[in-house]
């Protein structure tokens, strides 16, 4: 017992001696981060694409709560630890004034577009761009022979899907496709990017349409042929690689495990068009360096580091995002950046490729827009509620959201002079 | 055999098998390789397929982590005992007024969800320099560790007659040697048992060390952030890597447990 005790107490004495020590250690550039989370992507951010930084780089992936959680303290304390920050576009609207200036950071190269996103509508460069992704259909080989007639897999409509969806159900005895619409599943980028878009060539202001409706409805067809067990999938290169579906549509970086471990068997291809083209959703990436950055330069440097084209290959190799700099990518690449590379090519150049944005200016009311897609889904598709009723009470609350955040029109949506309308 | 003791052994199996079998699948996966994982059928002994293990070996910081976590552990379990434990004997030997309340109230710092409180207590750990600390972690766990530590003692404290504390008090003892030397071996197991508590408490905890420390992360805040979203097959391999230091803690102090449950200890 006795030798218990001063085991206990020496680790209290290194506990407290570990609070002394604190500031006297190295000043490394903490890089805060909600992507490259997964340990596999962490490692290799931090083996292959940070260890090539002049400064020593602490890399810390986290989930958005304590991510954000964790900024808004330092930010409402004064001081911090975190040097770099890198998130969703939409995390990083949210913190605004708290981010300092990258004007003075070079941005050669770096897509404009994207550069223009990262300003939040001010003049000051908030964020910059760090990379891209966007979501795509996968499938298994096997799947492929039943196809419906006439199908060509690169310009697929949502009919065809359809049919795709019930001749393997059919064939097989089960449903086949999968759809991601876990807790932790991206299902609202699919109706706000994909469905939405290629229904209406709107996301907010037909959201209440009649071609909203026949969106829903078809939806609701397709579902019928869709793995019952969706509800609980989050990262569909899971389902794939055990075969519980053949055919799903997900993040680029949620199939690339699939590609990489069996390219073989697995190909990707464009999201289906409906009557107003093929709606498709790029995701975008940045990194920022908060106010209360420790060493601001070191930051800085950090950043200008990342969107070097070199370190912009190495990230993709890292995490399967796709670089925001013009780069000509080498032939060793991995099996998925080859394989969703083309896919994105093929969509993104489809003559009918119907783009629209991630919401802009929306601040921290993202979340609640992302909820009125998420409800109206589970309302019509789940709980069989009437789709007339279900969108005209959502179309309300979208609205109020609207309203509130006052934010315009982004793409499709044509521009709009006040709060995008709801019609 | 009666039909009870086959019942009462049938009822045993099946705890021991809720208890078992996800610990075993999960160190059968843990051994398996990627392909095994997500295959079928799935193997039922291990193929000793070390990969994945190996793996969290190499991860940058897990030993670091593994370390803050049992820093954390031990400072929580220490200062949940050191303050719960007199609270639960003043509790349990004095009538003072408002007990009945602060019994309750004990309960109320587990009324508020930690997500909500995280942001006031990271920014008032920044100002006043607690942030990113061991020590400083172990004072919310304790928070949180507290009020079982108090209940439990306060029961255990109840169920020893103070007439034998009056005895030892006749005899020569003051108070504090009576309760060294009387209660306290009596009331030990249950003590170690509500040390186990607050140090699983502290173990399983994710929110606060995720937001209260970055440097000095314990190993949930390090990993059960990441293994959330990472492939199967090292869902697996992490799930082991922090379910089996917490298991041999158990193992360890078991005896204490089961002590305090009236088995012999043989």
């Amino acid at each position: 017992m006795i030798f218990k005790k001063v085991a206990l107490a020496s680790v209290l004495a290194s506990g407290l001696s570990t609070v002394g020590i604190q500031h006297a250690a190295a000043q490394d550039v903490l890089f805060w981060s909600t992507q490259a989370n997964p340990v596999e992507e962490a490692q290799a951010m931090r083996e292959s694409v940070l260890s090539g930084f002049e400064g020593e780089v602490d890399f810390q992936p986290s989930e958005t709560g304590p991510w954000l959680t964790r900024l808004q303290a330092e930010m409402e304390a004064g001081s911090g630890k975190i040097g770099v920050i890198g998130s969703l576009h939409g995390n990083l609207i949210s913190l605004g004034d708290g981010m300092a200036d990258l004007s003075d950071v070079s941005a050669d190269g770096v897509n404009g577009t994207f550069l223009e996103l990262g300003k939040l509508g001010t003049s000051e460069q908030k964020y910059m761009p760090w990379m891209q992704a966007t979501y795509v259909m996968a499938a298994n080989k096997k799947a492929l022979e039943h196809l419906p007639e006439g199908a060509d897999i690169n310009a697929l409509t949502y009919d065809h899907l359809v049919d795709w969806a019930k001749n393997m159900a059919d064939a097989s005895g089960s449903p086949k496709f999968g759809f991601p619409a876990g807790p932790k599943g991206l299902k609202h980028r699919f109706f706000q990017g994909y469905l939405y878009p290629s229904f209406t060539n709107s996301m907010v202001s037909k959201f209440r349409s009649a071609e909203a409706e026949g969106a829903w409805n078809k939806f609701k067809e397709l579902w019928e042929y869709t793995h019952p067990a969706s509800t609980g999938y989050s990262f569909m290169q899971e389902q794939l690689l055990t075969e519980e579906v053949w055919v799903a549509f997900d993040h680029t970086s949620r199939l690339a495990d699939a590609f990489n471990e069996r390219p073989d068997d697995f190909i990707a291809f464009p999201a289906p068009a409906g009557p107003t083209g093929r709606g498709f959703m790029p995701v975008v990436v940045g990194i920022a360096v908060p106010n209360t950055a420790p060493d601001m330069e070191a930051a800085k440097n950090l950043v200008s580091y990342l969107v070097k084209p070199e370190t912009q290959i190495e990230t993709l190799k890292a995490t399967n995002f796709f670089p925001v700099v013009d780069v000509t990518l080498p032939d060793d690449m991995p099996a998925a950046v080859r394989i969703n590379g083309a896919a994105i090519a093929a969509m993104s150049g489809s003559a009918d490729a119907n783009p629209g944005l991630l919401p802009v200016g929306l601040g921290d009311l993202g979340g609640k827009f992302n909820a009125v897609y998420v409800d109206a889904f589970e309302r019509i598709v789940l709980g069989g509620q009437d789709v007339r009723e279900v969108l005209d009470d959502q179309a309300d609350t979208l609205r109020s959201i609207m309203e509130e955040a006052g934010a315009p029109c982004w793409a499709p949506d044509p521009a709009s002079s006040g709060p995008c309308p709801v019609e | 055999m009666t039909p009870v003791t086959l019942l009462s052994r049938g009822a045993v199996v099946l705890l021991c098998c809720w208890v078992l079998l996800p610990i075993y699948l999960l160190i059968v996966n843990t051994f398996s390789s990627q392909a095994d994982v997500s295959g079928f059928p799935k193997n039922l002994i291990p193929p000793m397929d070390t990969e994945n293990v190996e793996f969290f070996m190499g991860y940058f910081g897990v030993g670091k982590a593994l370390l803050s976590s049992l820093k954390v552990a031990a400072i929580t379990m220490i200062l949940s005992i050191g303050a719960g434990a007199p609270a639960g004997y003043a509790l349990s030997r004095f009538d003072f007024r408002g007990k009945n309340l602060f019994r309750v109230f004990v309960l109320m710092t587990r009324a508020f969800p930690l997500p909500l409180l995280a942001l006031p207590l990271a920014v008032m750990y920044i100002r006043i320099g607690l942030d990113d600390s061991v020590l400083g972690l172990a004072i919310i766990h304790t928070v949180l560790a507290l009020p079982f530590a108090v209940l439990i003692t306060y029961s255990l404290f109840s169920g020893i007659p103070i007439e034998l504390e009056e005895a030892a008090w006749t005899l020569g003892c003051n108070r504090f040697q009576a309760f060294v030397k009387v209660i306290f071996p009596l009331v030990l197991p249950g003590i170690a048992a509500s040390a186990v508590f607050a140090f699983v408490i502290s173990w399983n905890e994710v929110f606060a060390a995720a937001v209260l420390t970055i440097e000095n992360r314990t190993l949930p805040a390090f990993l059960l952030q990441s293994l959330g979203t990472s492939p199967l097959h090292l869902k697996f391999a992490g799930g082991a890597v922090m379910v089996v230091p917490a298991l041999v803690f158990i193992f360890l102090v078991r005896k204490y447990l089961f002590s305090m449950w009236g088995i012999a200890n043989r």
